[in-house]
């Protein structure tokens, strides 16, 4: 039997790149948040001022709503429809569970970047293939700039997420669904129960762990993401898909303000250590 | 011999002559960044790597390191690296103004003026110097002259009935013209967020001229003046008044260029950094005309600016220095410029029309040149290279949703004032 003293040995290897690898940079953001930066120099020591700075930046308000609107929309669209897509494969036979659930990995398996050039030109005003097949099915009213207007740039880019999103959910809830008992549906089918009356019933709560882990995992994504949002609008039109990701790289890299960008910086992670947090606690619930 | 050799051969053996009265330099090696690619923007690759192999025998034994960096992302790496203390001994770079100044003002940069008198770069104009300039000293030494015109396709102006525009409401017929012809007047694309502003910056000059530009840049006048307001709402009518193709702030710069090259837009209204692209992708005979005045008040005029600037790190060795500024001295001579034009489609500052005449330059660089340059005493900033990077950053946003409706030139206006009364209070301003 190992001792105390052996466990903690036997984590020190990993501990130790931790902390250098994670724990320092982490440490170093924070310090570098308190101080002023001009063009990559550290200035003099400010305290909290860019914390400050931050509750009376509009831009920082909008993109924080944006990552927000986005966990809403991944948990309305992808995990749902991942869900109720599961449920119908569940019933096929196996082989076509097998194609079906690996085709719908595929874009899964696709970098965001590159996504996000393939939907960049299904998009495309000028060539777009969105706007070539509502021209061609009699609804050309229809067509528009997708992403280059306010009111549908977030939810045009989101499709996209959905699409990258939405196999990894059938898998899982396949492979979750296939682990139930199917003796409880044997016995709703022979109380007469309908699919739906099933679904309802007993797919779904029977689910709660898979749901609960995909809608973390969606929700901590959905505040890391940013190559999809750079490779397309760059945050634009105006701030109409700023998400916190591209407002600290626009902080950074273009204005090279330093300081403010790892306050940012401290707040997402900030954000996204909370979302970690309820997530592993709620998971170790039985 | 070709002509190009010969005078390589005539550089050589005048910077050898200038270098005799040097240090030293060998075992020196300068480490050289710059944006110089085979296409798109800045497409001077090849002559960049010829001046390299000519320039080099002259270095009295220092040797050139070359990193080539994509010509936007340049801005992002060269930060890093000044950030990390690593700042290259050399870089082409830009912007210059205000992210040269702030650069200066951390002291990242050498300061030139010994170099400037030692070699005598007096082709380079007190504009010039004034936009690489921060607190009296001089940190960049610019080469690339930037001029923005409006590129046309004569064959489709020739069928439509169209002549060139000489005053702006010829201008505004002709794009009446195309577009109840079905065709795109204005191929233009701001997906990438920065072609709206060199658009704006034009229309700007056009409307407000240089004096009230600098007004506004140098002095206490707000962005939200009339003439501002004027040229805000110009630019939004032409974008309301379907001047661009459908979903612009949709299309990537390179689209619209590409939408031009094709053929299916009559115009495209943008810089000499994509001549190469131009003269290369056009499949007509290309022409450009600058844009006329569009207040009866303004000169003419079109926007200008340095492209890019060369500029030395402070932390290189003496010797390293010297070297750099021997090299950056072969690499505008005269005779190196000549290798630019013909080589790289850029047209380094200092050159005039004479010279480009006598040159072997394409007929459109001639004429972009010859007109751009002829109302240098009139031509006026380009926003988003003289801005601090924190106003050009609302910009960027704030005139996309100016453009495609989503706010008045008065609110775009106090955005601007704004940012821009912050980045004083930073000190980010840049005043020449």
């Amino acid at each position: 039997m190992l001792t105390t003293r052996a466990a903690y040995l036997f984590i020190l290897p990993a501990l130790t790149l931790y902390l250098v690898f994670v724990g320092l940079p982490i440490l170093q953001v924070i310090g570098f948040s308190l101080f002023d930066w001009d063009n990559g120099a550290m200035g003099e020591f400010i305290g909290l001022a860019n914390y400050r700075r931050m509750l009376g930046d509009q831009v920082f308000w909008t993109a924080l709503w944006h990552n927000g609107l986005w966990v809403l929309l991944t948990l309305a669209f992808p995990l749902i429809a991942g869900l109720v897509l599961a449920a119908i494969l569940a019933e096929r036979n196996q082989r076509l569970v097998q194609w079906l659930g690996a085709i719908y990995f595929i874009p899964r398996t696709i970098p965001l970047v590159v996504a996000g050039i393939i939907w960049g030109w299904i998009y495309n005003p000028i060539f777009g293939l969105m706007n070539y097949g509502l021209e061609t099915i009699g609804l050309g009213g229809l067509a528009g700039a997708w992403m280059a207007q306010e009111s549908t740039a977030l939810l045009s880019l989101n499709v996209v997420g959905a699409w990258t999103f939405f196999g990894f959910c059938v898998v899982i809830y396949l492979a979750a669904i296939q682990s139930i008992d199917p003796s409880f549906y044997e016995a709703a089918e022979i109380d007469g129960a309908s699919w739906w009356r099933r679904f309802k019933d007993l797919t779904v709560p029977l689910l709660r762990g898979s749901s609960l882990f995909l809608g973390l995992y969606a929700a901590i994504e959905a505040m890391r993401f940013f190559d999809l949002v750079w490779v397309t609008t760059q945050g634009g039109p105006g701030y109409a898909t700023e998400v916190l990701t591209t407002h600290i790289y626009k902080t950074f890299f273009l204005v090279g303000d330093f300081g403010y960008a790892a306050t940012l910086s401290v707040v997402l992670l900030i954000i996204v250590l909370s979302i970690s947090a309820g997530a592993f606690a709620i998971l170790r619930e039985p | 011999m070709t002509k190009t050799s010969g005078a390589a051969r005539v550089i050589a053996i005048a910077s050898l002559a200038g270098l005799a009265a040097q240090p030293a330099l060998a075992q020196t090696a300068v480490t050289q960044w710059d944006q110089f690619a085979a296409a798109g923007i800045t497409a001077a690759g090849p002559a960049m790597d010829e001046l390299i192999d000519t320039c080099e025998p002259s270095l009295d034994g220092a040797t050139i390191l070359r990193t080539v960096a994509p010509s936007i992302g340049i801005r992002d790496s060269y930060r890093l690296a000044v950030s990390a203390d690593k700042t290259p001994d050399l870089a082409y770079t830009w912007p210059a103004a205000s992210v040269l100044a702030g650069y200066a003002r951390i002291g990242a940069l050498a300061p030139l003026e010994d170099y400037y008198e030692q070699y005598g770069w007096d082709g380079i104009n007190e504009f010039y110097r004034g936009r690489n300039s921060y607190q009296g000293s001089i940190y960049g030494v610019p080469m690339e002259q930037d001029l923005m015109g409006v590129y046309y396709n004569p064959a489709l102006f020739e069928e439509h009935g169209v002549d060139v525009p000489t005053s702006y409401e010829e201008f505004q017929a002709a794009v009446d013209t195309f577009k109840e012809a079905g065709i795109v007047p204005i191929a233009f694309g701001n997906r990438d967020r920065w072609p709206a502003t060199n658009t704006l910056s034009l229309i700007l000059g056009l409307t407000a001229g240089l004096e009230t530009e600098e007004e506004v840049l140098f002095g206490d006048e707000p962005w939200t003046n009339a003439d501002f307001q004027s040229a805000a709402e110009t630019f939004q009518s032409w974008a309301e008044d379907g001047y661009f193709p459908t979903g612009f702030n949709g299309i990537g710069y390179d689209e619209a260029n590409a939408l031009f090259l094709a053929g299916r837009a009559a115009m495209t209204i943008t810089g000499t950094w994509v001549l190469q692209d131009m003269a290369r992708g056009a499949s007509f005979d290309l022409g450009v005309f600058m844009l006329p005045p569009i207040d009866e008040d303004a000169e003419p005029g079109t926007m200008w600016g340095e492209g890019s600037q060369w500029q030395v790190a402070a932390i290189a060795s003496d010797d390293t220095k010297d070297a750099a500024a021997a090299y950056i001295d072969c690499l505008i001579s005269p005779e190196s410029r000549e290798v630019w034009v013909e080589k790289g489609y850029l047209v380094p500052i200092g050159t005039t029309p004479e010279e480009l005449e006598q040159w072997d330059a394409l007929p459109i660089v001639k004429s972009f040149y010859t007109q751009g340059l002829a109302t240098a005493d009139t031509n006026f900033y380009d926003l988003h290279t003289t801005l601090p990077e924190s106003v050009t950053q609302v910009l960027y946003a704030e005139l996309q949703r100016l453009i495609s409706g989503d706010t008045d030139a008065d609110e775009f206006l106090t955005a601007m004032q704004a940012s821009w009364e912050q980045s004083i209070e930073n000190g980010e301003r840049w005043i020449p």
